[in-house]
């Protein structure tokens, strides 16, 4: 006989550890899946998570797309930790992009090493402010940032649209939704030759160190933890909420910001329509799946990383659409919801009474 | 007919805890039995083990011979036993005749006239066709009641029954008691109030961490006796010294008004009062009358118009509770585990909740922990919280290691004023006795509280002045010794 018995405080060691059993749990189910559309189901995983990453240049794609996840994810954690629920990273993105495209834009042609820093910076700033819009009209009009943020996402998305179709669009682009290219001196430096892996995992692996200091050594980190557990507990101690509400989102679209500035000066070096495959969203998944801990979401956000280029080559190899990797992203998410229940409950199985 | 109630050898083990060591109890209808004991002594386990609720390890319970198998809520019921719980268990929007209805298969009009019988019998007053919400908390329990006693139970189990109640409505309550055992329902009353004991019953069990210490007639005890056996220690009675009238006024509150967007919360009207150094001022009232609020308008966490809230001569009524703390004053809030202190952090991360600036827990903005835990080590020896280690995560203390805690956090600044609500909620006698002895400690520094609590008996030991609230507004301030707990009671209940 099975019986589910509450635990009386939950664990540590499975708080760790569920993130794992939900990655198994998609494996077996993937496979599943795999099998049930007439695949092999072992060979059909390894070409979505062992073939994509076999090679140098494999390997260098991974770092590509977990670099702006990583970002993200870090910067969602300062929101998700004291209680805010920040879903619009992906508007905070496109956002940061299109600033720090325009400014990119600006120095059509131009060389110097100011560049570079300036292109940067704006995207930062781009980023901090549509994440600034959410965080006030919560603070000062009670809305709900779930809604506004998310919203968000698809005005910025328009804007984008508006602007590589309209007045930015490359005057000798033949029409094309895109912009002109980028200078040399406002593209981030490429780590190796050959390959698309650039300085912009820097900027993510800072924001893993600041993030881990802030956490856990500040008082501002201090106050996150605080607010997250209770928010009637972090008034009755007289923290300063609104301060930290716009503080949090200012930090999130940041990094969100960032990232955008990341895909545009980095591997697609122009403004156009696609610039980021749902990074923002899926980032939420990535910050969860390392339980908001810096070092988790380093190896989050690889794990996920593999699910876009396994899609890939999935499409390539196995003629299967690529949106397979947003099924494998939902079922990490599921079976980590999912199993959560585990930190709460244990399962005991007892012998049947003869 | 003659009801007789045996429990026989029941044990229930909990994971760490043994919650019925071994109970055994034997109870016979025509007289009214107090189940007594701490929080934590056994007491509801052992009821849940009567109505069903638990299933006991161990054991058996006979009625009137018959070996009981009780498994379900359902199975209690259906053996006669009712069971009228501390929380109410009625649908708030549904009327009162749904609600009694709602677990019977009888017909509509048959059991319409059975309810109006009985009301009539024991001369309860309740419309029957408006919505339990438009009920007061008194009127809920007899709904409760009335509940059970449609299906003629012989067993009638009252947990905790006056806890929401007024003085006038526990005495209504009693005398319903009494009725049902003249007529034959036996009554097992489960209390921590030793008076209402003293009051109601005939005989009287005593709980501690478990088992069963003494089985008594009521007319072989008194109060002091029955605190012994249940805390299993001898108590110092305390007594608080007349306080020295003073007239050196700390904090007057003038024209006070909040007005919530909650239509859950209760809005303050005209709160005008002031509290001398070396005073308490108790604020009584039932809970829910504006008790939160007044504590957060206090607090900070509501902030009011700067001149309605004097403190030491500045004007404070637009600051926040940090802001308060620098000023001297200090909070402990009622709700332990979800606000004054977070039970998944550990204890002297809850230690830095209180902040205040010559703490030096935080320096430029980073975290320095260890004046935290020296501190924190500071407030465990000298409040007496048992435990040495401060990594412990404060789930694992006991309500009252917490709260002692929490009160050590908040009085280590040595404030001038302290503000409690309900500060001995839910504690047991030890740490009750703890708490107010520290209070009246702080009186005698010439220190000041303001002490908001829904317990009467301790308004009237540890305050100098008492007040009460009613649907947010204060009656006049009286001097402690013209007040009665009959007094009191009529003021809560809302008569002027």
């Amino acid at each position: 006989m099975i019986k589910i018995v509450k635990r009386d405080q939950p664990s540590r060691a499975i708080f760790f550890f569920t993130p794992v059993l939900a990655i198994f749990l998609t494996l077996v189910a993937g496979g599943l899946i795999f099998f049930i559309l007439g695949f092999k189901p072992f060979e059909a995983l390894k070409f979505f998570f062992i073939v994509p990453i076999a090679d140098k240049y494999g390997f260098s794609e991974l770092l590509l797309k977990a670099t702006p996840l990583c970002l993200i994810a870090i910067g969602l954690s300062f929101c998700f930790k004291s209680n805010n629920w920040n879903i619009g990273a992906e508007g905070q993105l496109t956002f940061g992009a299109i600033v720090s495209g325009g400014v990119a834009l600006l120095f059509y042609e131009q060389e110097g090493f100011y560049i570079l820093p300036i292109v940067i910076l704006a995207g930062a700033i781009g980023g901090m402010l549509y994440a600034s819009i959410p965080a006030i009209l919560k603070t000062y009009f009670n809305t709900n940032e779930i809604l506004v943020s998310l919203m968000l996402v698809y005005v910025s998305k328009l804007i984008l649209d508006y602007l590589v179709v309209g007045p930015w669009s490359n005057p000798e682009g033949f029409n094309f939704p895109e912009t002109r290219q980028f200078s040399d001196s406002a593209k981030l430096p490429l780590l190796f030759e050959g390959l698309r892996i650039h300085a912009g995992i820097f900027l993510a692996l800072a924001a893993v160190i600041v993030s881990w200091f802030v956490f856990y050594k500040t008082y501002l980190g201090f106050q996150m933890k605080v607010s997250g557990f209770s928010l009637k507990t972090a008034k009755y101690a007289g923290y300063k909420g609104k301060k930290m509400i716009i503080l949090v989102f200012l930090i999130s679209g940041a990094c969100a910001g960032l990232a955008g500035v990341g895909e545009i000066t980095g591997p697609i070096g122009q403004l156009h329509r696609e610039i980021s495959p749902d990074y923002g969203f899926t980032a939420i998944i990535v910050a969860f799946l390392g339980r908001l801990h810096p070092v988790g979401i380093i190896f989050a956000s690889l794990v996920v990383a593999i699910t876009y280029l396994g899609a890939e080559t999935a499409q390539i190899f196995m003629q299967i659409p690529k949106y397979t990797g947003q099924v494998f992203q939902g079922m990490i998410l599921f079976f980590l919801l999912a199993s959560d229940y585990l930190l709460f409950f244990k399962i005991k199985f007892i012998g049947s009474k003869k | 007919m003659n009801t007789n109630l045996k429990i026989s050898n029941v044990t229930k083990i909990y994971p760490g805890c043994v919650a019925n060591d071994n109970v055994s109890l034997e109870f016979n209808s025509g007289k009214i039995y107090a189940l007594l004991g701490e929080n934590g002594a056994g007491k509801s386990t052992l009821v849940k083990i009567l109505s069903g609720v638990i299933i006991p390890d161990e054991g058996e319970i006979y009625l009137n011979k018959n070996n009981l198998k009780l498994n379900s809520p359902l199975d209690a019921k259906k053996n006669d036993i009712g069971m009228v719980f501390q929380h109410f268990n009625l649908f708030e929007t549904l009327s009162v005749f749904e609600n009694l209805i709602i677990d019977s298969d009888e017909q509509r009009e048959s059991l319409r006239e059975k309810i109006d019988s009985i009301m009539k019998k024991y001369n309860f007053s309740i419309d029957l066709d408006i919505p339990v919400l438009n009920l007061s908390a008194g009127q809920k329990q007899k709904v409760e009641i009335i509940r059970c006693l449609i299906r003629n139970p012989k067993v009638l189990i009252m947990d905790e029954p006056t806890s929401v109640l007024t003085e006038q409505e526990t005495s209504e309550l009693f005398l319903s008691l009494k009725k049902f055992s003249e007529e034959g329902i036996l009554i097992i009353y489960i209390t921590h109030k030793l008076k209402e004991v003293m009051q109601l019953c005939d005989e009287v069990a005593v709980m501690r961490r478990g088992k069963l210490v003494s089985v008594s007639e009521i007319k072989n005890e008194n109060i002091e006796s029955l605190a012994n056996k249940m805390v299993g220690q001898n108590l110092k009675t305390i007594k608080k010294k007349k306080a020295k009238t003073s007239s050196d006024q700390l904090i007057k509150i003038t024209n006070l008004n909040f007005t919530s967007e909650d239509p859950f919360e209760t809005n303050l009207m005209d709160i005008n009062f002031s509290v001398n150094r070396g005073e308490c001022l108790g604020i009584a009232g039932i809970s829910g009358n504006g008790q939160s609020e007044l504590f957060q308008v206090l607090s900070g966490e509501i902030i009011s118009d700067k001149n309605c809230i004097e403190f030491n001569n500045n004007y404070i009524g637009d600051l926040d509770p940090q802001e308060r703390r620098e000023y001297l004053m200090a909070f402990s809030p009622e709700d332990r585990l979800e606000q004054a202190a977070i039970p998944q952090m550990k204890i002297f991360e809850n230690v830095a909740l209180n902040n205040f600036k010559s703490s030096n827990f935080f320096n430029n903005g980073l975290i320095n922990e260890n004046k935290i835990k020296e501190h924190s080590k500071k407030i465990i020896s000298d409040f007496n919280v048992n435990t040495d280690n401060i990594e412990l995560k404060s789930q694992f203390l006991s309500g009252g290691n917490l709260q002692k805690l929490i009160i050590g956090r908040e009085l280590i600044t040595s404030p001038d004023l302290l503000i409690c609500f309900n500060p001995t909620w839910g504690l047991d006698v030890g740490a009750i006795n703890y708490i107010h002895e520290t209070l009246i400690k702080i009186n005698e520094q010439n220190k000041s509280i303001i002490l908001i609590s829904t317990d009467t008996d301790e308004l009237l030991k540890l305050s100098d002045k008492i007040s009460v609230i009613h649907k947010g507004k204060l009656s006049k301030i009286m001097n402690a010794e013209e007040v009665t707990s009959e007094k009191l009671g009529i003021l809560m209940g809302g008569v002027n």
